[in-house]
């Protein structure tokens, strides 16, 4: 079933972080989509909790160099 | 030649760093490519070790196509900048008000990248979410051949040019003809792109320490070229007060009470009143009647002299402006007030005539780019 969920990112120095942080969508089985932004420093995502969980996208959000501070 | 010879020594000087800082995070999103492909090789398990050289990130190649994409994209830019610039003439007013606001973007940029308050990320320009997208899903296709990433970026660039370029892009605007405009670009772009490349290139390898210490290096120069900005678009607008005004004054007013200096001062005399023409002769000229007097401006490539003329009020007046193997703005000569601009040749002699002024009235003039100020003062 599909979730969406919204991170609070820390680190994200420049506009092409938010391209990194998309790039998960192609890395990650189970998500559907993923929409970095910046200035708003977060990245929202829709995911299939049958195939992904939350505390996995975390993970790999830490592998690409940022810190989840916040959930929503 | 000698503009496009300067707009070359610009990027070579300033041009690099400035667009390293505003445009370096699309290199390295397409640097990361290489850079994520080394890691996994690294880290693949079951992999024979591989020697550290052989997964050393090539770096050189993708930046080196970045620069070419961004090269042939700015050049185009030229070529259309100078088409548009021909097609419309920007008032004075509205230069400066593109000046300044140029300024201001500078100053986001550089707050931006000190990381003084979140708002500043909004002076950073995001690329929508669809051709983030496009552009990725061009990057996976690509595959082996990543180059297609660093192309697509470097002609993204445009998109984003940093505080200096879009000063260029002001100047092959305002040279209102597409192959000036085009060689300006492709000169200033050449010359921006050793120091591109070469600060680029060992960032890459020198840690995220050092290129954080480097990017608040160039986020205070950025820092530092929007205060000017901004002054020389206030400068632009005709105000009499401005940074680089300010500081003129003072110098001139030290050099008004020297005895018998006429280097900064220049004073308007009509032929009956000039008493002894042989001094004044290269300063000043003399007008053709009493009822018009003519000032004589020597239009030099780092300024005008005398750049602070006490003239006689209520008068017209005849601006004489002298060139001779001049090649830098001071050529573009505006006075904002009156909306008078005029591009003077590179050698000879051009007149503006002037409207009397009331007494007590100051008329600042400047070059188009308002670096180079001047002030007629009706005072006698």
């Amino acid at each position: 079933m599909a979730q969406k969920i919204t991170l609070k990112i820390e680190g994200m120095e420049c506009p092409n972080c938010s391209m990194i942080l998309e790039s998960m969508e192609d890395k990650l089985d189970g998500l559907l989509q993923v929409e970095a932004s910046y200035h708003k420093e977060q990245v929202k995502v829709e995911f299939d909790e049958n195939k992904v969980t939350i505390s996995r996208i975390k993970a790999e959000v830490q592998r690409l160099g940022y810190r989840v501070v916040d959930e929503g | 030649m000698e503009t496009i010879l300067i707009a070359f020594a610009t990027g070579l000087t300033t041009g690099g760093l400035s667009c390293l800082a505003v445009q370096g995070g699309l290199l390295a999103s397409s640097l990361s490519h290489q850079i994520e492909n080394t890691v996994q090789l690294k880290q693949k398990p079951g992999r024979k070790k591989i020697p550290r050289k052989s997964v050393k990130p090539q770096f050189a190649l993708p930046i080196l196509i970045f620069l070419l994409a961004k090269l042939v994209a700015y050049t185009a830019l030229g070529f259309l900048l100078g088409l548009l610039g021909q097609m419309f003439q920007l008032s004075i007013l509205t230069r400066a008000i593109l000046q300044i606001a140029i300024g201001v973007f500078m100053l986001g940029t550089a707050l931006r990248m000190l990381n003084v308050h979140p708002i500043f990320r909004y002076f950073a320009f995001e690329p929508p979410a669809f051709i983030r997208k496009k552009l990725r899903k061009t990057a996976i296709e690509a595959k082996g051949s990543d180059l297609s990433t660093p192309a697509f970026l470097g002609f993204l660039t445009v998109l984003i040019p940093c505080g200096v370029t879009q000063a260029m892009m002001a100047i092959a605007l305002g040279s209102g003809d597409p192959l000036q405009g085009m060689a300006l670009m492709f000169a200033f772009t050449l010359g921006a792109s050793p120091v591109f490349f070469a600060v680029a290139y060992f960032t890459t390898r020198i840690g995220s320490k050092l290129e954080k210490h480097f990017m608040r290096f160039v986020a205070i120069l950025i820092l530092v070229l929007a205060v000017i900005t901004i002054d020389t678009g206030i400068t632009l607008a005709g105000s009499p007060i401005s940074l680089s005004r300010l500081f003129k004054t003072s110098n001139s007013v030290q050099a008004n009470i020297i005895p018998n200096t006429v280097e900064n001062q220049s004073q308007v005399t009509s032929t009956t009143d000039q008493t002894n023409p042989s001094n004044n002769s290269d300063q000043y000229s003399s007008g053709t009647d009493a009822e018009s007097f003519t000032i004589s401006i020597n239009v030099e490539n780092y300024g005008y002299s005398p750049d602070v003329i006490h003239a006689k009020a209520d008068v017209p007046i005849i601006l004489e402006l002298k060139t001779d193997n001049i090649f830098s703005c001071s050529r573009a000569f505006v006075i904002p007030s009156l909306r008078i601009q005029k591009i003077l040749p590179a050698t000879g002699v051009e007149t503006i005539s002037l409207p009397a002024q009331e007494a007590g009235k100051k008329l600042p003039f400047s070059c188009s780019m308002g670096m180079y100020t001047g002030i007629i003062i009706f005072d006698l």
